[in-house]
């Protein structure tokens, strides 16, 4: 073997056992990846090398290792090169396939329609949603919430990015398009996403006709330029690049896909799990209702500035992040050598932090499987990581946390929830790409008195 | 009180300029996210509530008040 004499001197990442020929750790690792980090981590510690079909990944594990995976910028941990499945569901020239500058001036035009004045919109919009949603629920009644709050989400989301005509249209033909791009993302779509698969010539299919329908909106909105919208689309329009040009039809619908994806999921499962916990822990249900009611005491309306108060609700909400963190793992590729306290982590490699791995680290989280609101935070920054942190921290946390306590604001105020089922069959579901819980997830609903 | 900010944690988010114009700007910048820019690194006492409020509401938590 040619070593370099950087190998010769620092020493590597050590192992995980049980690795298979070819597969590697392939197998252990997609029945249930958040125990299989756990695993490695208590094996190895800080670092933890395993193996997924071939390419070599190092998990790092603490708060100092996750810091410096988070801080570390994208021309030495790359997350466009993790991300490449991404590419046909987001479009050509979209985020991870642009080249680093225009990646750049997209993920800021992104962030754009995030601000504090669109806020305000999505405040609205996401009320008067929720309010539609829960108008004909009657006293009392039993509903499937997994498959309800990803409906309810997917209103928010398209409302929110493309307005309200859209979203009172949002035809069968846009879920079905918007089906086929998520069936894209699937695991072996990180393998290799170009591979010949029913799964992923219709997701090529979905993308052309997706990109069809945005532009149809996008050259009827230029038509008529002095309407104001107030939504992520009209963002989007008015964003440009260094030099002044504007973005092409399909990089905006790129960005639309984009921001649904990281919201969608991740907001629908957290809501879910949210109202299980809720009903799980009527006493913690009764405080919150408390503040609410104290919040909304003198008007009734729920405005961004009203949501900024809740302390008790945020407790809660962020205890649920803790344990059941959306996005379990988080992965960049190696393009230069890195040095980690006198290890090597080698240019091609894949590193990786695990969310569910760190919320679960008893030095930080005492008896950390228990659900308590109350707990003490911890001071570091980078041991609780549900959205991530650094430069490039979920640029998405505000307007998620925003939904999330509207949803709360005028739900629990009005019902009380109870589980249907057996309280151990509501579980994590550990092998999808982004952690929710194993569906159906019903909860029986009552009006307060 | 003296302002400090980690501007490699801030997205441009602007919830600081909403709540203390006076105190904080947010610029374009070449690359990436706009910036936050702190216009007063000591503000007078009289505008404490806002720049508690722009630190405590800032999404990325960027903004700490060291006191004097
Ligand atoms: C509970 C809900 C959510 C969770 C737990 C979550 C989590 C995360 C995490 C962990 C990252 C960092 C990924 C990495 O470093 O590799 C991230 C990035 C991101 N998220 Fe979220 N997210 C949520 C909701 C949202 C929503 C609702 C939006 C949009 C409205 C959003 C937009 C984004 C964007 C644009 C990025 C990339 C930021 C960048 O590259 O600079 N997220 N999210």
């Amino acid at each position: 073997m040619n070593e370099t004499s950087a190998q010769r001197d620092k020493k590597l990442p050590p192992k995980v056992s049980g690795a298979k020929a070819d597969m590697g750790h392939m197998e252990e690792f997609s029945a249930n990846f958040g125990r299989f980090m756990m695993r490695a981590n208590a094996e190895c510690g800080e670092l933890a090398e395993f193996n997924m079909a071939g390419q070599e990944t190092v998990l790092m594990s603490g708060p100092e290792a996750q810091e410096a995976f988070l801080k570390t910028l994208d021309n030495k941990l790359s997350r466009a090169a993790s991300y490449q499945a991404t590419v046909p569901v987001f479009g050509k020239g979209v985020i991870f396939d642009a080249p680093p500058e225009r990646m750049k001036a997209q993920l800021k035009i992104q962030v754009n329609a995030l601000r504090y004045q669109n806020m305000k919109n999505y405040t609205a919009v996401i009320n008067q949603e929720v309010e539609d949603w829960v108008a004909d629920w009657g006293d009392e009644g039993e509903l499937d919430f997994l498959d309800e709050f990803i409906q309810l989400t997917l209103h928010t989301a398209t409302h929110c990015l493309l307005g309200a005509d859209f979203r009172n249209q949002l035809t069968d033909e846009f879920k079905s398009l918007y089906h086929d791009l998520e069936a894209g993302l699937q695991a072996i779509a990180f393998v290799d996403p170009y591979m010949q698969q029913p799964v992923f010539e219709a997701r090529d299919k979905a993308l052309i006709r997706l990109q069809e329908l945005i532009s149809e909106i996008i050259t009827e909105r230029r038509k008529n330029s002095d309407k104001e919208y107030g939504d992520a689309l009209e963002t989007f329009m008015a964003g440009s690049y260094s030099d002044g040009s504007l973005l092409s039809d399909n990089e905006i619908t790129g960005l639309v896909i984009a921001t649904m994806f990281a919201g969608h999921h991740t907001s629908s499962g957290t809501a879910t799990w949210i109202l299980t916990e809720l009903a799980r822990h009527p006493n913690y249900s009764d405080e919150i209702v408390t503040e609410l009611q104290t919040v909304f005491k003198d008007d009734g309306t729920i405005t961004l500035e009203s949501l900024r108060e809740m302390p008790k609700l945020e407790a809660f909400i962020e205890e649920v992040l803790r344990l059941h963190p959306p996005l379990v793992l988080l992965m960049r590729k190696v393009m230069e050598d890195i040095d980690f306290k006198g290890t090597l982590i080698e240019t091609g490699k894949t590193v990786a932090i695990s969310t569910y791995g760190s919320h679960r680290n008893p030095d930080y989280f005492p008896d950390p499987e228990t659900f308590n609101p109350a707990r003490d935070k911890p001071d570091n920054l980078y041991a609780f990581i549900p959205f991530g942190g650094g430069p490039h921290k979920c640029a998405g946390n505000a307007f998620a946390l925003m939904q999330l306590k509207a949803i709360i604001s005028v739900l629990l105020p009005r019902y009380t929830f109870e589980l249907v089922d057996p309280p151990e069959t509501y579980q994590d579901d550990m092998s999808a790409m982004v952690l929710k819980p194993t569906g159906p997830c019903r909860l029986r609903y009552k009006k307060r008195q | 009180m003296k302002i400090k900010v980690d501007i490699d944690l801030c997205q441009g988010h602007s919830v600081c300029l909403a709540e203390a114009p006076e105190v904080f700007d947010v610029v374009e910048v070449d690359d990436g996210y706009p910036l936050v820019k702190v216009l007063q690194g000591n503000p007078p006492e009289a505008l404490r509530a806002k720049v508690e409020r722009a630190a405590k509401y800032c999404p990325n938590r960027v903004i700490t008040i060291i006191e004097d």
